[in-house]
């Protein structure tokens, strides 16, 4: 039977990251943490890209991605925008305050065709959100190392790329991850506007002095350039030593169908082209209907679909 | 499966409402058909009229509880119905609630409900305005499985079919007397006749399979929206919608709960996300939406059967005039080419 009883969290801690943006640090409460490996709990069995539902109790549920998977203690991460009412609550809520969370839901990303496959990764603004365990488990950045069997896997067996693109220097979130990243892989960070990315000062916070956020910035800042993801598509392309096989799209829908397009008119295959999809959700158990496409709910075909049986979909 | 003759209906109806909550279409003073729950020492004549809402609210609520969270734990409402009747539920209506238990086959809610229930259906011997259910399957006659009893008439007689073991152990006490064989062969030729007097429908099976070929534009489903309101009329009465919202209502004692209500893919709003993104801001978006969920070959694959089952109610009620048979006669007329491929189904 699917439940739509939420399990008990604790809002432990959050830090501001980009425009009206937090990471949040949760825990489940009264874990029921397996000790036989052979069944391990639900909450630990979370794949990169799925989702979970979110219960702020006087407001109501709405979907967010991990940005880190329960540990053994129960604490995970989201990256979360305050957007509307769910999220306005949130963010007034205190540290120790108790929520819910339902999950984990929904495809996550391909993994079979992404590990030991070179990747090109295209995010926008905090569609960044759904690729941060995976791009973290690939350059072996996971909190959950010593066993991460996927990480030796990839390592030094791809080659990974990624584009993210914001539309200011506000817009531009999960700075910590990719200064990170920026170690092990290519990142080219682009901006919309015209104005900000060259400024000295622009990658400061207003709001925080943290010295560590700024010393990302600076970090990054040497890499951003003007323009949209598509622009430096053929740079990104071209730094490949050979080509990509996957891609991973993760952002507005505009972007990702108009860098789909890009890459299929420059030779990868559709079926080797990933995106993930955002959607009004009110239960993420395949009843409620709002996220429809097609005959298909987000919820449980997706949230990641190849750009072919999105194509598809929308022929039928 | 027994078969039995009833001299006197009101004899069943009184022997089930003693044991169950016992619900039958009713006429209120305005001359309309709905269902109402009986008093167990009151009888009506069974009205052979389609009621104005189908029986879904008896299983998926209009609005209920879903959970309370009382500042330190979650806590599942679940209904608790008593066993109850629905007596009389017509073909189209069954072949609704069978819809209905594969979709909702793992709520626990719809199940709680459904589970008490003992659903007696009643064949109709003639057209109802706005109806089509043969053309989509699903009547005039009460099929296999989506009843425990069927309810047949034979003139001033009944003959009752118990198709289940929930409906034999309902029926035990009464000591029915089972029939001849030959009464199932006068109710198919009763239900054959029922089914010639249907005026032709020529256009919903070609509309089906137009609407299944792709060559529907989104020009017409725009042009077509223009006369859909958001009104909700023919979601709330169609008896296989089933979307839903929820939200949390504040209770006295500073717990909350969560409910879910009907909701209507054809709002303006249904997609539309915290951002203000809107997958189908476009009326015809969500029109095109809520007829593929009617009649597209993909939901085929899912249940066995479209979604429709031919009841009407969205063309009695829609006040745009895009209900079933106007919205079926122009994508015949004009929804694209003419000639799509064949469909499989139908």
């Amino acid at each position: 039977m699917l439940s739509h009883i939420p399990d008990c969290i604790e809002l432990v801690d959050y830090i501001d990251d980009g425009e009206q943006a937090r990471h949040y640090l949760f825990r489940l409460l009264n874990l029921a943490h397996s000790k036989n490996k052979n069944h391990p709990h639900h909450w630990q069995q979370v794949q990169p890209g799925q989702f979970f539902m979110l219960n702020v109790p006087s407001i109501g549920e709405a979907p967010f991605t991990f940005t880190e998977p329960p540990n053994e203690r129960g604490e995970f991460k989201a990256f979360i925008r305050q957007m509307g009412q769910v999220t306005s609550t949130l963010f007034s809520m205190q540290r120790g305050a108790i929520l819910g969370a339902r999950g984990p839901f929904g495809r996550g990303w391909p993994l079979d065709k992404i590990v030991n496959h070179n990747t090109l990764i295209i995010a926008g603004g905090c569609g960044l959100a759904p690729l941060v365990t995976l791009i973290d488990k690939l350059t072996n950045n996971s909190p959950d190392k010593p066993t991460d069997k996927l990480a030796n896997k990839a390592k030094n067996k791809q080659q990974l790329i990624l584009v993210y693109g914001a539309r200011n220097k506000a817009a531009q979130m999960l700075t910590p991850e990719r200064a990170r990243w920026q170690k092990q892989i290519k990142i080219f960070n682009t901006l919309d506007a015209t104005d900000e990315y060259t400024s000295t000062n622009a990658n400061t916070r207003a709001n925080t002095s943290d010295n560590t956020r700024a010393n990302n910035s600076n970090e990054l800042r040497a890499t951003t350039v003007q323009g949209s993801p598509l622009m430096i598509l053929p740079t990104a392309l071209s730094t490949f030593t050979r080509p990509p096989t996957t891609a991973l799209l993760c952002g507005p829908e505009l972007m990702m169908s108009s860098a789909a397009t890009y890459l299929t008119e420059h030779g990868m295959t559709s079926d080797a082209i990933f995106l993930a999809l955002e959607r009004r959700m009110h239960c993420a158990l395949g009843l409620c209907g709002h996220c429809y496409i097609k005959h298909q709910y987000v919820c449980k075909s997706g949230p990641t679909f190849s750009w072919q049986a999105l194509q598809q979909l929308k022929a039928d | 499966m027994k078969i039995y003759l009833l001299d006197d209906l009101q004899h069943l109806q009184a022997h089930l409402a003693q044991d169950y909550q016992f619900h039958q279409v009713v006429t209120n003073n305005n001359g309309q058909y709905h269902w109402q729950q009986l008093a167990s020492d009151e009888t009506q004549p069974l009205v052979h009229d389609k009621p104005q809402s189908s029986a879904k609210g008896f299983f998926f609520a209009e609005q209920e509880s879903l959970l309370v969270f009382n500042g330190e734990y979650f806590q599942e409402t679940l209904p608790t119905p008593k066993p109850f009747v629905l007596f009389g539920v017509q073909s189209c209506d069954l072949t609704a609630i069978h819809y209905q238990d594969k979709f909702f086959k793992d709520d626990r809610y719809y199940q709680a409900r459904r589970q008490q229930c003992l659903l007696v259906g009643l064949d109709c011997i003639n057209p109802c305005e706005h109806g089509f259910c043969p053309t989509v399957n699903a009547g005039p006659g009460v099929r296999e499985e989506h009843a425990d009893i069927v309810l047949h008439p034979l003139g001033h007689k009944w003959l009752v079919i118990e198709q289940t073991s929930k409906a034999a152990e309902a029926l035990q006490a009464l000591a029915l007397i089972e029939t001849h064989w030959h009464y199932l062969t006068q109710r198919d030729l009763t239900l054959h006749q029922c089914e010639q007097k249907f005026p032709d429908d020529k256009y919903i099976t070609d509309g089906i399979k137009k609407l299944n070929s792709g060559t529907i534009t989104d020009e017409f489903w725009q042009t077509l929206a223009i006369q859909c309101r958001g009104c909700s009329g023919c979601t709330t009465l169609c008896p296989t919608c089933s979307c839903y919202g929820t939200r949390a209502i504040k209770q006295d004692n500073n717990a909350f709960s969560q409910q879910r209500f009907w909701d209507s893919c054809l709002y303006e709003g249904f997609q539309r996300e915290a951002s203000f993104n809107n997958p189908s801001a476009e009326a015809g978006t969500r029109v095109e939406r809520f007829w593929q969920h009617k009649f597209a070959d993909e939901f085929f694959t899912e249940f066995s059967r479209h979604s429709c089952v031919g009841c009407g109610r969205c063309e009695q009620t829609c006040p745009g005039v895009i209900g079933v048979h106007s919205v079926m006669k122009r994508i015949t007329k004009e929804g694209g080419q003419e000639n799509g491929p064949e469909v499989t189904h139908a």
